[in-house]
């Protein structure tokens, strides 16, 4: 456990650190990934359960959120859930979801371990991934600008909370006023006020204009921390399409592989590099191409309908969008004890794609896993290896580990949307009426799920191999190793899921042509 | 993969099916020649660095695409961003020297409105005595195009550094000349990282302009 990451003063770094991030995560489409629509009022209890004085290690932040949440759900604290759902419920969601994962308490990277079900949901994910360096960020952010501390803040809340008619024309006269970096402070927060809640604890929301100025700021704090904005990019700029920022992401490792004059470069793992090496932008962006020709040629058949048959049609297409927002991952069904796990792994994967009725097979993700698995099983038992040259041991350090890890999880990644990508040329071309679209859409959501459970699993294998090479190591050797491989891991499991998004228009298009033969 | 190049070029190869576009590739990029292979399903990718000068180095992004026509809906939708391309046929398949012009006609409708450097390939030269198409008709055929003309062999691996590094070079002076400039949203020329050399942030800022709703 690292001493730095429980230093943190939970109340500052973590607060804020969600108002932004509840700000930043959330392209709407994403946000079904997080929660099943009737969980609202239940993730919200779940943040408030959580006492205020409640030691959070700030970095560990959310790292299984769902699982955890499931847990603590059982035991809701009636008042307060009546307290919540009688305040403005809508703007109360955001802020709860985002601390229902960051409140939870956490025992440092051991806990990691049990990381899962945000695998599944690109959101959480993300702010796992971004939360991580947001909350030291924000730290630093903070004192720079002499913002108030929450307790201070909360005082203020309070007041204002009162008066929130007139707010609007309060803040600008304060804002007007103020000339100390103080006042602009008080200022920026009491523009805040129409949105913020005091719920006992303090709980932030909305107020863009603060979260703006906070915002600008912290992206400067964070450069330092996270270089490249390897993690947090993808989040900052949501225009971008997802290869977009993987390619930024692999531009800037290149960036700085080149600038680094030291020999050491080959031993460092960029995860953005070795995804492109096993030509998983490449597809990625092929995959997009398919992706928006499809969108447009189903939004020009939907202009030349009418009547009955654009009705019928419109149908069709919800239906089939559906399984797309509705995949569900229980972290729980992964049972990492099991020996056969990657042979489990393969049959499942290829016995979906069989029923997709489109001639393609799991065959580069099979040697994929394989690979992966197999170094993990060297790495952790060198010495079992039967392998003829006797007294040759090789002894792996905690980096060839963590190389090993992020490169495994490269080319899964890479070659789960090569996969998709084959799967949306095929299905482009084969139309069989052996299988509706619609099961289609439901199968190649079960292959999500199985792709992501794989990379969960993965990662877990490796992060408890790393624990067992680097247990002579100190914290601070090995808690970024782990903590990186988690990281890589959640991002992983996004880039899948939203490589996944990618075919929905392709099977909408699959299905228009369909019935357009079909008539 | 070494990080340091100077410009990316995107290329294309097509032709017609089984004229050996992924072998040619395959022995270009991983230097060996597989006896059998599957046909190319959609398309697929392959990178290399060709070092033009001593120094410069580019990195080749090559889009192998399928040559069977019921693949062609789909594989017409990826030639927009490639800067060059191969255009093959087998010397030993006469058809397949007939369809250059089609293929050239498709892939110049479809990179509109850039264009595309190529460069004629006869393909499958050590099988001298099958030979169907002359030389100099295949020249003649080039020049009319205003593209050069090489022949090539991936199993015994004649010219196929020559042909890539060929249209490479070509390519880099049409950079270096202004021809082809690099151009935000085209995939087709990207510039690489040389040391020493701050990338500007400006290109960051430029694409988050690009909407894409």
């Amino acid at each position: 456990m690292s001493d730095s990451e429980a230093s943190i003063d939970p109340a500052r770094s973590s607060e804020v650190a969600e108002t932004v991030v509840s700000e930043m995560e959330a392209p709407p489409q994403k946000n079904t990934f997080l929660t099943p629509p009737d969980s609202d009022s239940q993730t919200a209890d779940i943040a408030l359960e959580t006492p205020p004085g409640d030691c959070t290690r700030g970095n560990a932040t959310d790292v299984a959120p769902t699982r955890k949440g499931r847990k603590t759900r059982q035991r809701p604290d009636p008042v307060q859930v009546l307290e919540t759902q009688e305040e403005k419920p809508k703007v109360e969601e955001e802020p709860a979801k985002v601390s229902s994962k960051s409140t939870v308490a956490q025992g440092g990277w051991g806990y990691w371990g049990s990381w899962g079900k945000s695998i599944m949901s690109t959101a959480s994910a993300t702010v796992a991934t971004v939360g991580h360096g947001i909350t030291q960020a924000i730290e630093k952010a903070e004192t720079s600008l002499g913002i108030p501390s929450p307790t201070e803040l909360s005082a203020q809340i309070g007041d204002d909370g009162k008066q929130e008619g007139e707010t609007r024309s309060e803040t600008d006269k304060e804002e007007g006023d103020s000339a100390s970096a103080m006042g602009s402070a008080m200022g920026m927060f009491s523009s805040l006020s129409t949105a913020v809640q005091s719920t006992g604890k303090t709980v932030l929301t909305g107020g863009l204009d603060a979260l703006e100025f906070i915002g600008k700021k912290t992206m400067d704090v964070i450069a330092e921390g996270d270089p490249g904005f390897k993690k947090t990019k993808g989040l900052m700029i949501k225009t971008n399409t997802l290869s977009q920022v993987l390619r930024e992401a692999k531009e800037r490792e290149e960036q700085q592989t080149a600038e680094e004059v030291s020999s050491d470069t080959e031993n460092k793992a960029h995860y953005g590099m070795l995804f492109d090496e096993f030509q998983g932008l490449s597809h990625l962006e092929a995959l997009e191409i398919l992706s928006r020709e499809s969108e447009s040629k189903v939004k020009s058949v939907l202009t030349t309908l009418s009547g009955e048959k654009l009705t019928e049609l419109k149908e069709d297409l919800e239906l089939i969008k559906e399984p797309f927002s509705l995949v569900e991952f229980d972290d729980e069904e992964v049972d990492e004890k099991k020996d056969d796990y990657a042979a489990e792994f393969v049959r499942e994967l290829t016995e979906a794609l069989e029923r997709l009725h489109i001639s393609t097979t799991a065959v580069k993700l099979e040697k994929a896993s394989k690979n992966s698995f197999d170094q993990i099983a060297q790495m952790t038992n060198p010495m079992k290896e039967e392998g003829n040259e006797v007294g040759v041991e090789k002894t792996y350090t905690v980096e060839d580990v963590h190389l090993s890890a992020i490169r495994s999880l490269a080319e899964l990644t890479a070659r789960s949307i090569e996969q998709f990508h084959k799967v949306a040329e095929m299905i482009l071309f084969c139309t069989t009426q052996k299988v509706t679209t619609l099961e289609q859409a439901k199968i190649l959501s079960q292959v999500t799920i199985v792709l992501c459970k794989m990379i969960s699993l993965l990662s877990k294998k490796f992060t408890t191999c790393l624990t067992t090479i680097g247990s002579y190591e100190k914290g601070d050797v090995l808690n970024p190793l782990i903590t990186g491989v988690f990281l890589e891991a959640s991002n992983s499991a996004s880039y899948i899921q939203d490589a996944f998004q990618l075919l929905m228009p392709v099977l909408e298009v699959s299905h228009v042509q369909r019935s357009a033969d079909f008539t | 993969m070494e990080a340091i190049w100077l410009y990316q070029f995107r290329l294309i190869v097509i032709g017609d099916s089984t004229v050996g576009k992924s072998c040619l590739i395959r022995r270009f990029t991983e230097g060996r020649f597989a006896q059998v292979s599957d046909p190319t399903v959609g398309v697929d990718f392959f990178s290399r660095l060709v070092e033009i000068e001593p120094g410069k180095r580019i990195k080749l992004q090559i889009w192998d695409t399928a040559g069977q026509e019921r693949f062609r809906s789909i594989t017409r939708a990826y030639y927009r961003n490639s800067v060059g391309g191969l255009l093959l046929f087998d010397i030993t398949n006469r058809r397949s020297f007939q369809n250059v012009h089609d293929w050239l006609e498709e892939a110049r409708s479809h990179v509109q409105p850039h264009s595309i450097v190529f460069l004629l390939v006869g393909h499958k030269c050590d099988l001298e005595p099958q030979r169907q198409v002359s030389r100099q008709e295949a020249e003649k055929l080039a020049s009319a195009y205003g593209m050069r003309y090489v022949e090539t062999s991936a199993r015994d691996a004649i010219n196929v550094e020559h042909a890539f590094t060929e249209l490479t070079r070509d390519i880099f002076q049409l950079v270096r000349s202004g021809d082809i400039t690099i151009q935000e949203g085209w995939e087709g020329v990207k510039s690489g990282f040389v040391p020493n050399v701050v990338h500007s942030s400006e290109e960051v800022t430029k694409s988050d302009r690009r909407c894409l709703c």
